[in-house]
């Protein structure tokens, strides 16, 4: 899990964005090594743990990065933290994924990437720099229980519905859900303290 | 606009994490549009997706990975953000996100007395049915019974049930396991999005009578 002192995680989120811009503005490719170096690996690591096999998961994880290669450019460190950009990327691929199983070969593609902006109502009055937001998420996380981060995890990571984490942690199934509701309330206030 | 209702954590916590349908990932969505609480929810959420990323056990990548990868680089056209696409049948109407409104809708369908439906086309198979529902000024709707749940957003008007009053913006999550008596209080008609899963059964000898208009 996630254990890092405050200082780390700042430092990391700031090192990812830098490699990130550094793809973006020269092509950087040893920049590009590291970021492929640290992420790939654990992106490969999600997809399995969504289901991927293996060859599959190594081939969505070079995706990923591929990604990260050509959309460098977009990558706006105002608005998001470098591993969360990083992770919603390999989460656009992993609906891909699935959905292209789904559909079992017939040509056809949808944008995932459309699908999350929604950005067009009114804004939030404060908001914090990407990587502000990545290292105070990630302090903040350390002070979850381990039961918080588990059911976060589970529910984030393992394509699996409510009921099924339930019963892997074998606790009831409205336990799942006000355990999620709890934590995440509480990383919010969380995030507010350290605002 | 203010929203007094939202959409639980774990909903939102599993819209971050793409684990939503596409019909149910549509409901949040247009929830989203006018809710900037819930969009920071999400954006934590996503912050927290990569900080779990990060976090993981890393697992070897194919031994020539790297190798083949940055062989790849040059023939790589840098990505620009996406053109808007073709406007359809949906693009007036009011608070849908963008991506929604450029999906195929079918015309308005008279489904009971002052209510209308119109199905929204989505590009994906999901077990999660999407149309919009207009009520006229005071209706009452036929009390239902769903074997799924439901999600709605209000786009324009409002309805009151026992769950309290519901306006633009807000989001009424029904888990199948009541029973909806809706009235529509606004002065105007009441437009929602409606995500269903599973089947609508409708009470009384006019539902059963409907029944069969109401499946898609």
């Amino acid at each position: 899990m996630v254990k890092e002192t405050p200082n780390s995680a700042a430092s990391d989120a700031a090192r990812w964005a830098a490699l990130i811009e550094a793809v973006a503005k020269r092509e950087d490719r040893e920049a590009f090594a590291t970021l492929f170096e640290y992420f790939g690996p654990r992106i490969k690591a999600f997809m399995r743990r969504s289901g991927a096999s293996e060859q599959g998961a190594d081939e969505l994880a070079q995706e990923a990065l591929l990604a990260v290669w050509s959309k460098a450019r977009l990558f706006d460190p105002g608005s998001v933290g470098a591993s969360a950009w990083i992770f919603t990327i390999a989460r656009n691929l992993r609906i891909d994924g699935l959905r292209r199983e789904k559909r079992a070969g017939r040509d056809h593609t949808v944008e995932i990437d459309p699908e999350f902006h929604v950005d067009e109502g009114p804004q939030p009055d404060a908001i914090l720099a990407g990587s502000q937001l990545e290292s105070r998420v990630r302090n903040a996380m350390t002070l979850l229980s381990r039961d918080q981060l588990r059911v976060i995890e589970l529910s984030f990571f393992d394509d699996k519905a409510h009921a099924e984490i339930a019963q892997t942690l074998q606790i009831p199934l409205g336990t799942v859900k006000s355990r999620l509701r709890l934590a995440m309330n509480r990383l919010r206030g969380l995030l507010g303290d350290f605002s | 606009m203010t929203i007094h209702h939202h959409p639980p954590e774990d909903l939102l916590a599993a819209f971050a994490a793409g684990l939503l349908d596409l019909g149910q990932h549509v409901a949040i969505a247009t929830h989203l549009v006018g809710c900037p609480r819930c969009r920071d929810t999400v954006r934590t959420m996503e912050h927290v997706g990569g900080a779990l990323l990060t976090g993981l056990p890393p697992t070897a990548m194919s031994g020539d990975a790297l190798a083949m990868i940055k062989a790849r680089l040059d023939g790589i056209v840098p990505a620009v953000a996406s053109p808007p696409r073709r406007a359809t049948g949906l693009s007036d109407v009011p608070g849908l996100p963008k991506f929604v409104r450029e999906y195929p809708a079918g015309p308005w369908k008279w489904i009971a007395p002052k209510v209308h439906m119109r199905p929204i086309e989505l590009p994906e198979a999901s077990e999660t049915r999407v149309f919009l529902l207009k009520s006229r000024p005071g209706t009452k709707m036929i009390e239902h019974t769903h074997t799924g749940f439901e999600m709605s957003c209000v786009l324009s008007g409002s309805f009151v049930h026992a769950g309290g009053h519901f306006g633009p913006g807000d989001f009424d999550l029904g888990d199948g396991a009541d029973d909806h008596e809706i009235m529509i209080d606004s002065a105007d008609d009441c437009i929602c999005l409606i995500a269903m899963q599973g089947d609508l059964k409708l009470n009384g000898m006019i539902g059963r009578l409907l029944q069969p208009l109401i499946r898609m």
